[in-house]
C-alpha cells in the first residue's frame, strides 16, 4: 500500500518536471516579442472595456497608443485626462488635454409636457420602435422612453425616471464614453462638455417641425423662433431647420437665451443661483433700447450729413444707380 | 391544387367584406398628394402653389438618376400648399395640398367604361406611357412598374405571374376588383405580356375566392388572348409572396439575394394589371386604387370596398364611413399580418393603400412572451427557409457576422414565425431591426466594392 502511494508520487512528480521543461522550452523558443509598455499601458487604463475610445477593449487601445506613439487621435474618456497623463509619461510624450465631457439627454418631452397620443404595445426596445414608427406622441424627433441607454451603460450612469419617462444621467458616474449617444436610435443623447465647474447651458429639444408643430407636439419644444441667436452676443447660437443649437465652445454661460426663451426648451445646470428671468430680460431690453437709439442717431446723423453736402454730392448716387442697372 | 413547397401558416381568412360591391368614394373639400407613394426616392413638385391642375395631371416627376416615379392630381383645383405632413407612421414628409373645385380631367384621358382590347405593338411607347402614367406595384412594395416589366440585358421573362392570391386576412380589394373588372385586368395582362415579350402569363388566385376565379377564367376564354390561364392555389399565407407565388406557379425557386427575373419570372399584381391597362388603353395615370374597409370589431352592414383617390385623408374616409367603430384598440393600413398600425389617423391614402382594418384587443393585444421551448415552429412556418428562433437570439446578441451568415437578410417580414410561435416570442420585430442592419452594411460593402473598382479603372487610365 505505502509503496503504491511513493510510485504514484514519484511517476507524477518525474512527469511534472519532464512537462514543465517542454512547456519551458516551447515558450521561450515561440515567445512572442511584444513591446512591454502594451501591459503597462493596460495597468493604468480603466479596465471597463466600454469601447467609449473606439476600439475594442483596454487593451487594444494600449497598443494602438504604443504603436502610433501619438496621443492626438486616442482619449480614453473614461479615465479621463489623469489616465491620459499617466499613458504619456509611460510613452513619454506630451498629453494632449481634452475638456470632460457628459452625456446630455436633449430632449424634454416629459408625459406632462408631450402628450401621448396612441398607445406601443411591442417590444420595449428603442430601435425596434423607432423601425416601426415615429412614436407615441405628435413629435418624431424625441425620447422613445424603451431605455436602450440605459441598457447601453457600462456604469450604470442613465435610469430612467418614472414619472418624466425620460432618461437620467448621472453627472458624477456617466464618464462621456459614448455608448448611450450610439445606442439612442434617435440620436437624443449629445456628449458635450462637462464646462467650468461642471455649468453647461443646452437646447433640451431636436424637434425639427415648424413652429407650431412642435409647439402642438410638446410644450416644452424648440420652436425655432430664433430669439435666443438674436440675443445671444457670443454668436454661440445657431437656428437650422427649426432647431436651435449652442456651441459649447462659444457660449460663455450668461443664460440671456435661457431667459428669453419662450417655451423653456433651454436648459442650464449646475449654476449656484436660480435664474431671475425677469432682471435678465429688463437687462436685455435695455440694451436693446440702447442699440436701437445708437442705430437711429447713427442714421440721422448720416441723413444730416447728406444733406450738409451741397448738390455737387448729389450725381454721385445717380451715377450709381444707373451703373448697377447695367449690371 | 398548387402552393410553395416550405413552411407557411394557415390564419382564419376573415373575409367578411366579400361580397360588397366596390362603391366609388366621393371627393373630400381638400387632398394632400404624399411625394413618396412608391419604393425609391421621393418625387419632386413640379407645380407651384396657386397653380391650377386638373385630374391626372402630373405634379411631380421623379427624382432625378434614383428609382422613382410619377405622381399625378388626383383631382382638379388648386394648389394650396406644398409643405410637409405625417404620414400613418408620424414620419413627416412633402405633400402636395389641394383645393377640390370640380372634377375636370385633364386632356387626353378616356373615361368613358368601353373596353379597349387592340393591344399595342410599340413596346418602348407602352413602357413610356406606363411610367408616364406613374404606375406602381399595388401588391404593397409600390416598386415603380415600368423598371420591373423593362427586365436588365440578359435576362429573359419567361413567365409573367398576375399575383390575384391575396392571401392576407381580411383583405377584399382584389377580389372585388377580379370579380368586377376581370375583363379589364387580363387587357392589362395581355399588354404586359407584350411588354415582356411574348412569355405565358399565369394568374394565381386562392381557392377561397371561387367567384373571382370564376370571372377571371370567363374573361380569359371570352378575350382569348394567346397563353393566358388562371392558376387555383392552395390557401396558404404569405402565397401573394413574390417568391412563394413563383414556387407556388412555377415550381422554381428564386435563389438567396436575386431577384425573381433571375428564375425567369415577373410578378404582378391583379390591381397593377388594373392599373397598366387604364394607363395604356385609357391613357389614365394611376390615381385611384381600391381599398377595403374591415375588421373584426366593425358590423358587417358596415364594411365597404372602395375606390378612393390618393390624397385622401384617412380619417376623412373613416368619418365618412360611419366612424371608428366601439372597441377598436387597433387601426392598421394593409393586412393583419404585415400591414402597419396607424399612428396618424390625419395620414392620406396613397397609391399602395389598400385597406383601413379596425382590430379589437382581442386579436392585436400581445401576449406577454415568455422563453423558447424550442418546438421549432417557427422554423416549420418560415416560407424562407429560415430559423426564426436562431436569428432572434442572435439578434439578441449583437451577432451581425452570424446574422449575415443564417440569411437573415432574406427575410420577407411575413410574421408567420411570430404568429405561430406558443411562447409569444416577438420574433419579428427583432429580426426586422437586425435584418435593416445587415443589409445596410451589405449595401455598404456593395458600395464600396464599386468605388474600389472605379478607382482601380481610373488608376489604369
Amino acid at each position: 500500500m505505502t509503496n503504491a502511494i511513493v510510485w504514484t508520487v514519484a511517476i507524477l512528480t518525474v512527469l511534472g518536471l519532464l512537462l514543465a521543461m517542454v512547456l519551458y522550452l516551447v515558450a521561450s523558443k515561440f515567445r512572442v516579442e511584444e513591446d512591454p509598455r502594451i501591459d503597462e499601458v493596460e495597468k493604468v487604463m480603466p479596465g471597463a472595456n466600454c469601447g467609449g475610445c473606439g476600439f475594442a477593449g483596454c487593451r487594444a487601445f494600449a497598443q494602438n497608443c504604443v504603436e502610433t506613439g501619438n496621443l492626438e487621435k486616442n482619449f480614453c474618456p473614461v479615465g479621463g485626462n489623469a489616465t491620459m497623463e499617466k499613458v504619456a509619461a509611460i510613452l513619454g510624450i506630451e498629453a494632449v488635454a481634452k475638456a470632460p465631457s457628459v452625456a446630455v439627454v436633449r430632449c424634454n418631452g416629459s408625459c406632462a409636457n408631450r402628450p401621448q397620443t396612441n398607445e406601443y404595445d411591442g417590444l420595449r426596445s428603442c430601435r425596434v420602435k423607432a423601425a416601426l414608427y415615429s412614436g407615441d406622441t405628435g413629435c418624431a424627433f424625441g425620447c422613445l422612453g424603451c431605455g436602450d441607454c440605459v441598457a447601453a451603460c457600462s456604469f450604470g450612469a442613465i435610469s430612467m425616471d418614472p414619472e418624466t419617462g425620460l432618461p437620467v444621467v448621472d453627472q458624477e458616474l456617466c464618464t462621456g464614453c459614448g455608448s448611450c449617444a450610439a445606442a439612442c436610435p434617435k440620436k437624443v443623447i449629445e456628449i458635450r462638455p462637462k464646462g467650468p465647474r461642471n455649468m453647461r447651458v443646452f437646447v433640451s429639444c431636436l424637434n425639427r417641425d415648424k413652429g407650431p408643430a412642435a409647439k402642438k407636439a410638446c410644450s416644452a419644444a424648440c420652436i425655432g423662433c430664433g430669439i435666443c441667436a438674436k440675443t445671444c452676443t457670443h454668436g454661440a447660437i445657431t437656428v437650422e431647420n427649426n432647431i436651435a443649437y449652442i456651441d459649447p465652445a462659444k457660449c460663455k454661460l450668461c443664460r440671456e437665451c435661457e431667459a428669453l426663451c419662450p417655451t423653456g426648451a433651454i436648459h442650464s445646470v449646475n449654476f449656484p443661483k436660480p435664474l431671475d428671468k425677469e432682471a435678465v430680460k429688463a437687462r436685455v431690453a435695455e440694451r436693446n433700447r440702447k442699440a436701437r437709439e445708437a442705430a437711429a442717431a447713427a442714421a440721422a446723423e448720416a441723413k444730416a450729413a447728406a444733406e450738409a453736402v451741397p448738390s455737387a454730392a448729389a450725381p454721385a448716387p445717380a451715377a450709381s444707380t444707373t451703373e448697377k442697372k447695367e449690371e | 391544387m398548387k402552393t410553395f413547397r416550405i413552411g407557411g401558416v394557415h390564419p382564419h381568412d376573415s373575409k367578411i367584406s366579400r361580397n360588397c360591391a366596390t362603391e366609388v368614394l366621393p371627393l373630400p373639400q381638400t387632398v394632400y398628394i404624399s411625394m413618396a407613394q412608391h419604393l425609391g426616392a421621393p418625387a419632386v413638385p413640379c407645380v407651384a402653389v396657386g397653380d391650377k391642375v386638373k385630374a391626372g395631371q402630373i405634379i411631380a416627376e421623379p427624382a432625378p438618376r434614383a428609382l422613382s416615379a410619377y405622381v399625378h392630381s388626383s383631382v382638379s383645383g388648386t394648389v394650396k400648399s406644398i409643405a410637409p405632413r405625417k404620414d400613418i407612421s408620424g414620419n413627416s414628409m412633402t405633400h402636395i395640398e389641394i383645393a377640390v373645385e370640380g372634377d375636370e380631367w385633364a386632356e387626353g384621358i378616356d373615361l368613358t367604361p368601353e373596353l379597349v382590347t387592340a393591344i399595342p405593338s410599340d413596346r418602348a411607347e407602352t413602357l413610356r406611357k406606363i411610367q408616364m402614367g406613374g404606375v406602381v406595384g399595388l401588391g404593397g412594395a409600390t416598386f415603380p412598374a415600368h423598371i420591373k416589366l423593362n427586365p436588365p440585358a440578359g435576362s429573359k421573362a419567361e413567365c409573367l405571374i398576375l399575383n390575384g392570391a391575396e392571401c392576407e386576412p381580411f383583405l377584399t380589394s382584389d377580389n372585388r376588383i377580379m370579380i368586377e373588372r376581370s375583363r379589364e385586368i387580363v387587357v392589362g395582362a395581355a399588354i404586359m405580356q407584350m411588354v415582356l415579350g411574348g412569355c405565358p402569363c399565369r394568374i394565381g388566385i386562392e381557392e377561397n375566392k371561387p367567384e373571382a376565379i370564376a370571372a377571371m377564367r370567363s374573361a380569359v376564354r371570352e378575350l382569348a388572348y394567346p397563353d393566358i390561364e388562371v392558376v387555383v392555389l392552395k390557401k396558404k399565407y404569405p402565397q401573394g409572396g413574390e417568391k412563394q407565388l413563383i414556387n407556388a406557379v412555377m415550381g422554381r425557386e428564386v435563389g438567396s439575394g436575386q431577384l425573381p427575373i433571375s428564375a425567369g419570372a415577373v410578378v404582378q399584381n391583379v390591381a397593377t394589371s388594373l392599373a397598366v391597362y387604364e394607363a395604356v388603353q385609357k391613357s389614365k395615370p394611376l390615381v385611384t386604387n381600391t381599398m377595403t374597409i374591415t375588421g373584426d370589431c366593425l358590423p358587417v352592414e358596415r364594411q365597404h370596398n372602395y375606390l378612393f383617390r390618393i390624397g385622401i385623408p384617412l380619417s376623412w374616409i373613416a368619418e365618412y364611413a360611419g366612424g371608428v367603430p366601439e372597441g377598436a384598440a387597433k387601426i392598421v393600413s394593409g393586412g393583419p399580418m404585415m400591414g402597419k398600425a396607424i399612428s396618424n389617423l390625419d395620414a392620406c391614402t396613397v397609391k399602395g393603400t389598400s385597406s383601413l382594418l379596425y382590430l379589437s384587443a382581442k386579436t392585436t393585444k400581445r401576449v406577454d412572451s415568455s422563453a423558447c421551448i424550442r418546438c421549432g415552429r417557427c422554423a416549420q412556418a418560415c416560407p424562407m427557409g429560415l430559423e426564426p428562433f436562431l436569428l432572434n437570439k442572435l439578434t439578441i446578441n449583437k451577432m451581425l457576422d452570424e446574422l449575415e451568415a443564417n440569411a437573415v437578410q432574406d427575410c420577407i417580414s411575413c410574421g408567420s414565425c411570430q404568429f405561430s410561435c406558443p411562447a409569444g416570442i416577438p420574433l419579428l420585430d427583432n429580426i426586422n431591426m437586425s435584418k435593416g442592419q445587415v443589409l445596410g452594411i451589405i449595401r455598404a460593402r456593395a458600395a464600396a466594392a464599386r468605388a474600389a473598382a472605379e478607382a482601380a479603372k481610373a488608376n489604369q487610365k
